[in-house]
């Protein structure tokens, strides 16, 4: 390699060539040095660089880039909102079970309710068979000692009676006297 | 027998009329090997873009992933050296990284390689350089100076460090347009001259006596040149990647100047 090739004489050296000229650069390489320093497609070269960077800077800048820039929002958008509905699913699921333990709570209590109701219904309807039944018992025992008491009171008058008849009769047997009927009561009382 | 450099030749396609800027002169617009490279590595962006966004589905198909994958990665480049201002120099880093790309790739399948030409590759570095510079008054006004001279250093220390930073700053365009070309020239050369042995010492095989002795030789060189074929197609993603990466990272200096993230 030429050692010279990056001084300006080399420039020089190749920039004899009218610009502009179509003649075919082919046998500058062999003059040595580096194809690349043959300034007079400089020019060329660096307009058409920056032409076409421009046109793919706009490109990018105002078409590709904002196209998925939007996507990309769009992927973001729609993952938030799937994460928004899931989270408001369950949300919603979960205050459904919350109504739903409430529910149970309260047809829990109801039952229990009801059960205490019928248990005290039972015991109440119950008692109250006993104490007809025990009522009536009292009544047919009281009922029956009553006849007892009378029978006994009449058995007591018929014993009294029988006695004034032996009282009297006794004594008309022993002192051949009747006995009036004041003198028997009078016995009978002191009996 | 071509020579290694005669790949890099710019050849006249078709002779366009000349074009004359006051103050800098006559530039022949002729349309180029160099020139249809160019446009080939463009229209192939803007076509590959044009079809991967087209549709622009939530859901992407195979064409729109691989472009959405191109997309984020510079997307997260940019975004993690600049910060969330990186977003608006995202068009710029995303059109240079993809042309510089396309060039390199297409250089590796057509005869010319634009970004092996030092035109080119100036050109690209000039225009980063100049958004910089752009960007950075633009922001900092007279505060530029701050990028010459780090917060927190002594001042016996800034005599030296100024300079040095300055110096750097102002060879970072050089730097930025030599690495590509010199990645592009070097590589294609390499390849050219392994390529240049098979042939030359298949001939000296073909006629016979000693120079059968050149068949282990042409087969080396053709192993060479596979094995530089698939490190050419690494620099060549490789490049296209630095550049976009200084690209940020000198836009990131001017960005952010001052506060340091």
């Amino acid at each position: 390699m030429a050692p010279d090739n990056t001084s300006a004489p080399s420039a020089d050296a190749h920039g004899h060539a009218p610009v502009g000229s179509t003649e075919v650069p082919g046998h500058h390489a062999e003059s040595g040095g580096l194809p690349q320093f043959e300034f007079q497609y400089w020019g060329g070269q660096i307009v058409w660089l920056l032409v076409l960077f421009a046109i793919l800077y706009v490109l990018f800048a105002r078409v590709f880039v904002p196209r998925f820039r939007k996507v990309a929002d769009a992927r973001a958008e729609t993952i938030a909102g799937a994460l928004d509905d899931a989270r408001r699913v369950q949300a919603e699921a979960d205050a459904k079970a919350e109504a739903m333990k409430v529910e149970i709570d309260r047809a829990r209590g109801e039952a229990r309710r009801l059960v205490a109701d019928a248990q005290a219904a039972a015991a109440e309807q119950l008692a109250g068979s006993q104490a007809a039944q025990d009522a009536e018992l009292a009544k047919q025992i009281e009922a029956a000692e009553t006849r007892i008491r009378s029978m006994r009171d009449g058995a007591m008058s018929n014993v009294k009676g029988i006695a004034a008849d032996v009282a009297s009769t006794m004594v008309e047997k022993l002192t051949g006297k009747p006995v009036t009927a004041t003198e028997a009561r009078a016995v009978q009382g002191n009996a | 027998m071509a020579g290694p450099m005669e790949q890099f030749e710019v050849r006249k396609i078709v002779d366009l009329p000349d074009f004359t800027i006051p103050g800098v002169g006559v530039i022949d617009m002729a349309f180029t090997n160099s020139t249809l490279a160019m446009t080939l590595a463009a229209a192939a962006i803007a076509g590959f873009f044009a079809l991967a966004t087209a549709k622009g589905e939530v859901v992407p198909g195979r064409l729109q992933m691989v472009g959405e994958a191109a997309f984020n990665y510079i997307d997260n480049l940019t975004t993690s050296i600049i910060g969330h201002e990186g977003r608006k120099f995202f068009p710029f880093i995303f059109t240079l990284f993809l042309f510089v790309l396309t060039m390199n790739i297409l250089g590796m399948f057509l005869v010319f390689t634009a970004t092996s030409q030092l035109a080119v590759t100036a050109t690209l570095a000039a225009m980063t350089i100049l958004l910089v510079l752009i960007v950075g008054f633009a922001r900092n006004g007279a505060n530029m100076y701050k990028l010459f001279v780090p917060a927190g250093v002594p001042w016996y220390m800034l005599i030296l460090v100024t300079p040095i930073e300055f110096i750097s700053f102002m060879l970072r365009p050089v730097t930025l347009a030599l690495r590509l070309f010199g990645n592009m020239l070097g590589g294609h050369v390499a390849m050219k001259v392994f390529a240049g042995f098979v042939v030359s010492l298949g001939a000296l095989a073909a006629g016979g006596g000693l120079g059968l002795l050149g068949i282990p030789g042409a087969m080396l060189s053709l192993g060479g040149v596979v094995a530089l074929t698939a490190l050419e197609f690494l620099v060549a993603f490789l490049q296209a990647f630095v550049f976009a990466v200084l690209a940020c990272v000198y836009l990131n200096d001017v960005v952010n100047l001052g506060h340091h993230h």
